[in-house]
């Protein structure tokens, strides 16, 4: 695909999510918005594979920040594992689709919601495909705010000591949690220098755009060591009344201006 | 030998043939892991000493389809990585054994942040796991060749130290059942119940004794054995004993599976008492200073 298909899917996306955050009520928009981009470039620019025969993925996806897991849900309607009758039934009591993400929903390869926890099970399973010599990559998105859980720092140690070159980790800095900025809540920054403290090689990039993201993910393709990509977002990119407020992790209720100005502003 | 060998010994003998199996350690050793260590280096992983780290691995190990063992000290792999069971193998049902070792005042005289006293508790709380905490190495043993053929999520606790076999020993129905009785059930006996180190102390009562009183040796507490509820069922004084601090031990355990089916017998629970212990002495020492001494499970016994 080419890159304005990619932004155009983006912008699909974002539109068709905000629609179900109308309906539920519920949900992350602010996270969800930040990583359109990295995983619609994940999944329509080649790089997780897909057997189209099996209907199954070959590489794995897992969202660390398993608030925001709900981006994966049209992409894997459009890849036909989700089915289109969950995509409409997402809100209802009954709905197989969650706000947070989980085994039994196709598609998905890990129940996450707990911070801090997919860079250590993505090394569990990258190791294994080291080792055994199984051609497959595990594609990681944890957010900066992961950064505080000690145990994404042991697994930082863990995947550098074992060199996992088939695991790619994005960290997504939009630069805000609950409560406020990182760097006035509990600074996180120079995130960079922390990191490749590890020697760990970093790549810094504008994590909404497409370029950036497949330059470095084909650079990163052909390296023998442990890479990371540091993808500097807007949380809640693509909506003016979202973006860069921290209020818009969780969902807010919208007035009727309010919505058709988001409806607006996230057309294709 | 010590159950953390044999238990390792087992794994071993199973990884000449299966080599889907992953052994993962936080820094914690045994004489047999050596050997494993040397023999199978691609099935053994070290995780530094990050037991949150290493039960996170093991879940994507897991997920991979492989059999996972994890090995750490108990107080450690259980509490500080309690979140990481129950969001791998706990919610996502995985099977992975978690290899305790060191549990009760095990460590002494370590002191309470090596003491594993809260374990037990803690780790019924996780939905989905089986609890075994064997007595002796031919227990310890059957476990383990139980898991390698049979992979599912479960904690197991073994001790530090040696421990006496049992006689007579475990038969392979009782370790379908998961407990094994010592004497004959009937409603006017008192029924004591036990597991781990501590049931050799309380068993080596039985000659102080007459025989009203039967010992039951619980080594898979959960989930909790239906066919030792029924042998229950008409028991009317049951003593548990166990290792661990006052809250939620096996006695919390034993209570509330019984009086989920309806039995409500009077049970008095024998533990470690409500104090983090800093003294010294051994493990002997402590446990007869602070609520576990044979005259005090004896006492208790004679309570009734």
């Amino acid at each position: 695909m080419k890159i304005n298909d990619l932004d155009n899917l983006s912008k699909k996306y974002r539109k068709q999510l905000f629609e179900k955050f109308l309906l539920t009520k519920q949900g992350h928009p602010g996270s969800i918005f930040s990583m359109m981009e990295i995983v619609v470039t994940l999944y329509y620019g080649g790089y997780v594979r897909f057997n189209k025969k099996k209907k199954i993925f070959k590489d794995k996806v897992l969202i660390s920040k398993g608030h925001a897991t709900a981006t994966l849900y049209p992409i894997l309607r459009d890849f036909g594992l989700i089915k289109q009758k969950d995509w409409n039934n997402w809100g209802s009591k009954n709905s197989l689709l969650k706000i947070f993400g989980n085994i039994s929903i196709p598609g998905i390869d890990i129940t996450s919601g707990s911070l801090g926890h997919c860079i250590g099970a993505g090394a569990g399973m990258a190791l294994h495909y080291k080792r055994s010599k199984i051609d497959k990559k595990v594609y990681v998105i944890i957010s900066e705010g992961e950064l505080y859980e000690g145990s994404t720092w042991e697994a930082l140690l863990f995947a550098k000591h074992h060199e996992l070159s088939n695991l790619i980790i994005f960290i997504d800095v939009n630069s805000l949690i609950i409560l406020g900025s990182t760097d006035e809540c509990l600074k996180l920054d120079p995130i960079q220098k922390k990191v490749e403290g590890l020697g760990i090689e970093c790549f810094s990039i504008d994590g909404h755009n497409i370029s950036e993201i497949t330059n470095s993910l084909d650079d990163i393709g052909s390296q023998k060591k442990l890479c990371c990509i540091i993808a500097n977002t807007i949380k809640g990119k693509g909506s003016t009344i979202m973006e860069h407020k921290k209020n818009w992790h969780y969902w807010n209720p919208m007035s009727k201006e309010e919505i058709k100005k988001t409806r607006e502003e996230l057309k294709e | 030998m010590f159950q953390r060998d044999i238990f390792i010994e087992e794994i071993t003998k199973s990884l000449k043939k299966d080599n889907s199996i992953y052994f993962l350690s936080a820094d914690f050793g045994a004489k047999a892991l050596d050997g494993l260590r040397e023999k199978f280096p691609k099935n053994f992983i070290h995780c530094g000493i990050s037991e949150q780290a290493m039960l996170d691995i093991a879940t994507g190990l897991a997920i991979e389809k492989n059999k996972v063992f994890v090995y750490a000290m108990a107080p450690f792999l259980s509490l500080r990585a309690i979140e990481q069971i129950k969001c791998g193998p706990g919610l996502m049902k995985l099977p992975i054994s978690i290899i305790s070792v060191g549990i009760g005042l095990g460590y002494a005289d370590a002191g309470p942040t090596h003491y594993a006293n809260e374990d037990y508790a803690c780790i019924r709380s996780i939905l989905g796991n089986s609890i075994y905490t064997p007595s002796d190495n031919f227990t310890t043993k059957l476990i383990a060749q139980d898991l390698l053929k049979k992979p599912k999520f479960a904690y197991i606790r073994l001790d530090r130290d040696i421990t006496p076999n049992l006689k007579p020993k475990v038969s392979n129905k009782d370790f379908y059942n998961g407990y094994k009785i010592f004497g004959n059930i009937a409603n006017d006996k008192i029924i004591v119940i036990s597991h781990g180190k501590i049931f050799h102390d309380c068993y080596s009562l039985k000659k102080n004794l007459k025989d009203n009183v039967v010992f039951i040796n619980l080594f898979r507490s959960k989930p909790f054995p239906k066919s030792l509820s029924k042998k229950l069922k008409n028991v009317r004084k049951i003593l548990v004993v166990d290792e661990q601090s006052p809250g939620g031990n096996l006695g919390s355990c034993v209570f509330e599976n019984l009086s989920e089916n309806k039995i409500f017998p009077k049970i008095i629970i024998k533990s470690i008492d409500n104090i983090y212990v800093f003294e010294n002495g051994g493990r002997r020492y402590l446990l007869d200073k602070y609520g576990l001494s044979k005259k005090n499970i004896l006492n208790s016994i004679n309570s009734f």
